[in-house]
């Protein structure tokens, strides 16, 4: 159950798990979720709610996050 | 919602180092406009040349693909494109025909070179015997330098006056960070927007030294440009280590990455001095030009008891 102040959002990180419901603080920015995550913002690219949007963008109740792994080099 | 600093559309990227926000139309307009202008203030390529560039399917290669077609049908210069195959199961056979796929696209030639035809050998199979002799072995030391030689081999082979490769700025101050935690002055030395002329080496170009690793994948994904994203298999040590560390260092403190390239580029004059002087001569093994008696491929094939192959190599795909 959500607690007062908290949002659920979807975020499924591309090629690697399936999609999975997260609980996170109202207001909480994109980049704060990857933190939380322990996703670098300098390697992955965010879709949120199927465009792409800049990591400062803050997230409300129900939004979808994809996050696309884009640096790949070894 | 954030809004474009130029345009005010939605914005689809925080440029933390310059402190600007980007909208999508404004993003691709901007990556275009430093290519632009790395081909122009470093002279890249001049009219009537023929470029060859090395594509693997990825991201940036397919993206430099894309802008250097764009631009030498503008300059009136001849854009090539060469895949290696280093023989890798399950990664090089993925990335190969979107390669191939995008050359079609801009009506680009294609050509494919591989391991196995120039060193008789895969980079599987020298992974194999290294574990065999149980050497201390890093895959990337030796992909990395077979396929710079058998680039400039293809590149040379197609006539070309250039071989562009597509090092994006991450690509770059890694390779400054890894020379430098290796101590090496002459691969340092060797770095920069393009090589110092050497002979039996097609000039090299790096048209995409300025442009972030993200802002590359960015236009890609913005443009619709079809690439591979997979990751090498081989991938990991010090490469890899250099690269988190250089991440974690630009997301704490944002513009690190372009004043580290900055401070190489202005300290370089200066590296001349501390890199002895050589002669090139041939290779006593397979020709190619070196400054020792054997070529590095050659002495790291020896190495694991393998004989160079028999050259060459050119074969059209498209």
């Amino acid at each position: 159950m959500t607690k007062l102040g908290e949002i659920t959002v979807e975020v499924k990180v591309i090629g690697q798990r399936a999609a999975r419901k997260i609980k996170v603080p109202q207001k909480t920015r994109i980049a704060d979720l990857l933190d939380q995550l322990d996703q670098n913002r300098e390697t992955v690219v965010v879709r949120l709610n199927g465009k792409v949007v800049a990591e400062e963008e803050r997230l409300a109740d129900g939004d979808s996050v994809e996050i696309l792994t884009v640096v790949t080099g070894g | 919602m954030l809004k474009c600093s130029f345009c005010g559309r939605r914005a689809v990227y925080n440029r933390r180092y310059a402190g600007t926000l980007l909208c999508d139309r404004c993003m691709v307009k901007s990556v275009e406009r430093r290519f632009r202008r790395a081909m122009g203030e470093h002279r890249l390529v001049s009219p009537g040349e023929r470029v060859a560039l090395a594509v693997s399917g990825g991201k940036d290669s397919v993206t430099c693909m894309h802008l250097l077609a764009d631009y030498c049908y503008r300059k009136n210069c001849e854009l090539v494109t060469v895949t290696v195959d280093e023989g890798i199961e399950g990664y090089r056979e993925k990335s190969l025909p979107i390669a191939r796929e995008n050359a079609e696209l801009l009506g680009v030639e294609h050509f494919v070179v591989s391991f196995k035809q120039a060193f008789g050998v895969t980079l599987d199979k020298i992974v194999k015997l290294a574990k065999r002799k149980k050497t201390e072995f890093n895959p990337c030391t030796y992909c990395g330098v077979m396929r710079r030689s058998l680039l400039n081999q293809a590149a040379r082979e197609l006539g070309a006056s250039k071989l562009a490769t597509a090092h994006n700025l991450d690509d770059e101050v890694q390779a400054i960070m890894l020379n430098y935690v290796r101590a090496d002055f002459s691969r340092l030395y060797r770095l920069g927007s393009k090589y110092p002329p050497r002979e039996g080496f097609v000039p090299r170009i790096k048209p995409l030294r300025e442009i972030p690793e993200k802002e590359v994948a960015l236009y890609a994904l913005l443009k619709g440009i079809k690439v591979h994203l997979g990751v090498c298999p081989y991938a990991g040590g010090i490469h890899t280590e250099i690269r988190d560390f250089l991440n974690q260092l630009e997301t704490n403190h944002s513009n690190s990455k372009f004043m580290i390239l900055r401070m190489f580029d202005r300290m370089k004059p200066r590296l001349a001095e501390a890199v002895p002087e050589f002669e090139m001569r041939e290779c006593k093994v397979c020709g190619e030009p070196t400054s020792a008696s054997i070529c590095k491929s050659c002495e790291l094939l020896q190495g694991l008891g393998l004989k160079q192959g028999q050259k060459t190599l050119i074969s059209a795909s498209f």
